[in-house]
């Protein structure tokens, strides 16, 4: 006769092998499903590049055509800055979740070139249409080697919420591409990090809220500014 | 060995903290599945055979020990006269342990009924209390009744049949909270739908390793042949079934056989109960070691034991690791907003909601902890719906485990006791 005991309390290997699959197979869709959000993730950001991208290249065909238009066909939030600092917290997101190093490392280079070509579009415009717009470059580095970067980062996040016409521009310090080690280079800035360049002037150390409305008294207009018409010819 | 202290000192501490994490949600969740995997090919099974009509019904004893339990020992006896057997078949014994209150006075208002029988002496704790009656009973089976219980008056004539299989040493029934009013309770009713299903899919693998005070039953003569029962370190519910479990006998699962026992209301009163079991578990865990691990134990000592003590240090670790990273993210909070003077605010967007792998296994087990819940409440009550205060549970309740988890184990380090109150 069959032992009850032997029959009920035996280790059937079947059954742990049966769950071992079950459960690594759980493990395999917690991963393809935290890789596929973190891929639509990406896509999206791309999405939003593309879109600014061409925002940029109609804004510098517009610009060609001046001679033909008048300046108030072109207007100083043709692409919104928050759409770029958005993107720019988006990509901080991601970088800061480690979701595929490279991909994020492609996106921050083109980012940071639309970021220089925007800006440097803005200053030609400013000159040609007589507008007054408002820049922060901001260099920073997250390899550790700035203890005051994350802070400062919370702070220019908050003041470009608080004036949505400023214009922040951040840039990582160590991204090698060569528009921004000219960028760099031209306007001389060290490797003391947090670094703000505003009105051409180079501000090192961690610099707040206060400190940034005494450097950019202009900040209070925009305040004033934001809440009466956007365009200024 | 060389090989992996070169690979662990070339880690960092995230990494390895992952890997612990890692490793301890994919233990936790290949418990949870071989446990649901196992329900599953029993229910599909079939159920216990009931017992034939003309078969003759073994004789029963339920000891109600008690130590100064006035104010519930009255409708503990009442349900016991209202069980549905053979009267010259049960007896109902009272052993009152030294109470300092009226206890013996309102046991002995029941003595006039035939089936009662009321014992005094002095107090030593429930093993001897329930010695006491071993020694004074000639009962095919005897069962035990905490004094702040009450059972249905189906559930003995639902657990007898389970005694045909002569290697069955022990039935459990299903334990479900008596009467739950404080919010605490209403969590604790949620839990033990849990332990419904867990006690009955460990019976079902003969890995039972608890008979529990609310009307487990026992097999008068293996109990004799294996000792009497013993201290165990202030849980001799879990020394006895392990000490089944050595000798080769089986523990089975009635939850048909319905009980409904009393919960502490307060948390103080909850965390020194957790406190007692746990530390009773973990020094039992010592004594019994040789069974950890072992193919002779089959299940048990394969998967169940040790998944047990593993849960108890991933409950930890996981609390742990939450409560520093929380205080480290609340720093951070507050030097950040202090050196910016900028308030931190959440996010709506979809963009941020946290998709990690991580976090993915996390929403798994927990839609597994819903799931065992379901199948709880399903064998325990025949309803679908798992109690209102689930997501009460699921939420906090895990939160407060690993509290008394952790003073049992440092207790049990030391070897501190514990109070039974």
């Amino acid at each position: 006769m069959e032992n009850p005991v032997i029959s009920v309390r035996t280790a059937r290997w079947g059954s742990y092998v049966v769950a071992f699959l079950i459960t690594a197979l759980m493990f395999a869709t917690a991963l393809y499903a935290s890789n596929y959000f973190n891929n639509a993730r990406i896509n999206d950001i791309r999405a939003t590049q593309d879109d600014i991208s061409t925002d940029i290249l109609s804004l510098e065909t517009q610009f060609d055509l001046l001679a033909e238009h008048s300046c108030s066909d072109i207007g100083e939030n043709t692409i919104l800055p928050s759409e770029l600092a958005s993107l720019g917290n988006q990509l901080s997101y991601m970088e800061a979740q480690g979701a595929k190093s490279e991909e994020i490392t492609r996106l921050k280079r083109t980012y940071s070139l639309l970021e220089i070509k925007d800006y440097l579009l803005m200053q030609q415009l400013a000159e040609k249409c007589k507008l007054k717009p408002v820049f922060i470059l901001y260099f920073y580095s997250n390899k550790g080697d700035c203890a005051d970067c994350e802070n400062q980062g919370y702070v220019l996040t908050s003041l470009s919420q608080t004036y949505p016409q400023l214009r922040v521009y951040s840039f990582d310090y160590n991204l090698g591409i060569g528009a921004l080690q000219t960028l760099i280079s031209v306007y001389d800035i060290g490797h003391t990090l947090p670094a703000l360049l505003i009105n051409g002037k180079v501000y090192y150390g961690f610099k707040t809220t206060d400190d940034i409305q005494k450097i950019l008294p202009q900040l209070k207009t925009l305040q004033k500014a934001a809440s009466s018409t956007a365009v200024k010819k | 060995m060389g090989f992996l202290l070169y690979w662990a000192t070339q880690m960092d501490t995230m990494t390895i903290d992952l890997g612990i994490v890692y490793a301890f949600l994919f233990t936790s969740l290949y418990f949870e599945v071989f446990l649901l995997a196992s329900f599953i090919e029993r229910r599909l099974r079939g159920t216990q055979a009931p017992l034939p009509r003309n078969a003759e019904l073994p004789s029963v004893a339920i000891v109600v020990p008690c130590f100064n339990e006035e104010k519930t020992i009255a409708s503990t006896v009442h349900s016991l006269l209202t069980l549905e057997y053979a009267p010259e078949k049960l007896e109902i014994i009272v052993v009152d342990d030294g109470s300092t209150d009226q206890t013996l006075e309102i046991a002995q208002q029941f003595e006039q009924d035939p089936r009662v029988r009321i014992f005094h002496k002095e107090n030593g704790g429930k093993h001897t209390a329930m010695n006491f009656a071993l020694a004074h009973t000639p009962a095919d089976l005897i069962g035990c009744l905490d004094a702040d219980s009450v059972v249905e008056s189906g559930a003995l004539l639902a657990m007898v049949p389970v005694f045909n299989n002569p290697m069955v040493a022990a039935a459990t029934p299903g334990i479900h909270v008596r009467e739950p009013r404080t919010i605490l309770q209403h969590m604790q009713n949620v839990e033990y739908r849990l332990s419904v299903f867990n006690r009955f899919a460990l019976a079902s693998l003969g890995s039972a390793f608890i008979t529990p005070g609310p009307f487990s039953l026992f097999r008068t003569r293996i109990i004799k042949q294996l000792g009497e029962w013993r201290h165990g370190h202030a849980t001799e519910d879990m020394e006895m079934a392990l000490r089944i479990q050595d000798a080769g006998f089986l523990i089975a699962n009635v939850p048909e056989a319905i009980v409904h026992t009393g919960t502490p209301r307060t948390f103080p009163a909850l965390f020194r109960q957790r406190v007692r079991w746990t530390y009773g578990w973990l020094l039992n865990a010592i004594d019994y070691r040789h069974m950890f691990g072992n193919r002779e134990y089959g299940n048990l000592g394969l998967i169940i034991l040790p998944s047990a003590i593993i849960s108890i240090f991933a409950g930890i670790y996981f609390f742990a690791r939450i409560v520093f990273f929380s205080i480290r993210a609340i720093i951070a909070s507050i030097e950040r907003i202090s050196a910016t003077g900028v308030y931190p605010h959440a996010s709506l967007d979809l963009f941020y909601f946290n998709t990690s792998a991580l976090w993915f296994l996390i929403y798994m087990s927990v839609a597994l902890v819903f799931a065992l819940l379901c199948a709880g409440t399903l064998i325990g009550t025949e309803s679908r719906l798992p109690p209102k205060a689930t997501p009460l549970f699921l939420l906090f309740y895990s939160f407060l485990v690993p509290l008394w988890l952790s003073v049992a184990v440092f207790r049990a380090a030391f070897r501190t006791g514990v109070r039974w109150r």
